[in-house]
């Protein structure tokens, strides 16, 4: 473990509540994507959609961190918990229909589209905290490597949430409150994988490549497509490629 | 050496030829639909992913720090040769002309761009072992097909031969065996540069699915479509590099 995160650990005597904290944090640091809006109408739409990019490619770059830390020890099985991560997160889509929730800003919000957008949100952020969940268990600082990393992607996804929800009318508070509320299944699922995975024994593998699936598909139908919506697709395309290498390079510093 | 140089050069050529391959349903088909073609997209774009994955793996074996280096210098380098090209639309080709020869032109100078990037992956992966060479040389040969199908979509129904379809999606790869040579000579003389030459594969690989594949894709298909084609294809390729 590296001193610059071994300065951020906050042990204590549970390991859950450990887990808790940096759960809580991440789902806390949402909040943070509202405050552009406290200035004026917020950020213009390419700037959500450049949030977008770097929270997709973020993203990619921890599915691939999970991915080969589950390779390491059995790759059928990660591989066979990525296509289970895959199946949980479509299953999570179609069935309360967000998968054809329509993400353009230049379309007329309809009717459903305020529920369905917290409804995604809320799903979306319980599969990233099975991510930090199972990463505390292969080690602490990957864990709150984890955290750290969905944290400030987080940031970028409460911005584009608080783009929708203030267009339905809502308050800049009220708007950061709401991003914090539908990312508190962050912390909720960060300590139920926590706790479970251990149990899984030889099939560790299989959670580490279900988190990773998870995360990859949650990029391929939800962040990847919102930002081709909202800026080109050099600007994403770059953000992209480059924020998944940062996320690879400072895994491979600090952890 | 030479024997070895004249391996590079054969597996690249392999790699080349399979593109053509792509053009064969057209064969049997007088059209493909948009979305059919959308579904190949999202292939390659897993079957890239997957690849990258790869070559970021054994990089990393090599060196975090160079590959990721590497990975930035592959993104750049598609950027650039992408602006380059960008300026440059003619607008007849062959026997096509006018906005279908622009379309065809810009697809196939993407191709034929980012197979530079692919050779160099080809030639570099002779210098991370031998299985290691089979494997991307294998992934980029079937990758390359649906590449081919991609080339071969865009100028079959604006009139060109299966012919034409075939060699135009062969000649979008002939950089595969070109730059494999030199890429490959150059790791085995310098093998301190093999993870920088990984990464770079990777970046360019990773970009150009973001850059091309993916948005052409979710253009014509849904998102869940394409998101459970490229995911599935991905989990395929990391197996087919572990056991194969």
């Amino acid at each position: 473990m590296s001193g610059v995160i071994e300065g951020l650990v906050v042990e204590t005597a549970e390991p859950v509540l450990t887990v808790l904290f940096y759960g809580a944090m991440a789902a806390g640091a949402s909040a943070l994507g509202a405050l552009p809006f406290a200035f004026g109408d917020g950020p213009r739409k390419v700037w959500i959609g450049a949030a977008y990019a770097l929270a997709s490619g973020s993203m990619l770059g921890l599915g691939y961190v999970l991915m080969s830390e589950g390779l390491k020890a059995e790759a059928m099985v990660a591989v066979l918990g990525g296509g289970l991560g895959v199946g949980y997160t479509w299953w999570f889509q179609t069935y309360p229909g967000t998968d054809r929730l329509d993400t353009s800003p230049d379309h007329e919000v309809g009717r459903d589209t305020g529920y369905k957008t917290i409804l995604q949100s809320t799903l979306h952020a319980a599969s990233e905290g099975v991510a930090i969940g199972v990463a505390m268990v292969v080690n602490l600082s990957l864990g709150i490597f984890m955290a750290l990393a969905l944290a400030v992607h987080n940031v970028g996804e409460g911005m584009a949430l608080t783009a929708v929800l203030r267009q339905r009318g809502m308050t800049v508070g009220e708007s950061a409150g709401l991003c914090v509320v539908t990312n508190v299944t962050q912390p909720l699922f960060a300590i139920v994988a926590f706790a479970l995975s251990p149990a899984l024994g030889h099939f560790l593998p299989a959670a580490l490549g279900f988190a990773a699936g998870s995360l990859v598909f949650l990029v391929l139908t939800e962040l990847a497509p919102a930002s081709y919506e909202r800026a080109s697709r050099t600007l994403v395309a770059t953000l992209m490629s480059i924020a998944a290498a940062a996320v690879v390079f400072l895994e491979h510093v600090f952890v | 050496m030479w024997i070895q140089v004249a391996r590079v050069f054969a597996y690249g050529l392999v790699t080349a030829l399979a593109t053509g391959l792509g053009a064969l349903p057209f064969a049997f088909l007088r059209t493909v639909s948009a979305r059919t073609v959308a579904i190949t997209q999202a292939i390659a774009a897993g079957l890239m992913l997957g690849a990258s994955f790869g070559l970021i793996l054994e990089g990393s074996a090599h060196g975090t720090v160079p590959t990721v280096a590497g990975a930035v210098l592959g993104v750049v380098f598609i950027l650039a040769g992408k602006r380059f090209l960008d300026g440059r639309e003619e607008v007849a080709f062959g026997d096509l002309r006018g906005a279908g020869a622009r379309q065809t032109l810009l697809i196939l100078a993407v191709m034929t761009l980012h197979s530079f990037a692919e050779g160099v992956a080809v030639g570099v992966a002779f210098g991370g072992g031998e299985r290691l060479a089979t494997l991307i040389t294998l992934a980029i040969a079937v990758h390359n097909v649906p590449e081919g199908l991609a080339i071969s979509a865009v100028m079959r129904p604006k009139g060109a031969s299966v012919w034409s379809c075939a060699w135009w999606s062969v000649f979008s790869s002939l950089p595969q065996p070109l730059m494999a040579v030199p890429a490959f000579l150059f790791v085995d003389h310098f093998r301190a540069v093999l993870p920088y030459g990984l990464g770079f594969a990777a970046g360019a690989m990773v970009l150009m699915v973001f850059l091309e594949l993916l948005p052409e894709a979710y253009a014509e298909a849904s998102r869940t479509r394409v998101g459970l084609w490229v995911s599935v294809t991905l989990g395929a390729m990391i197996l087919f590099q572990r056991y194969l």
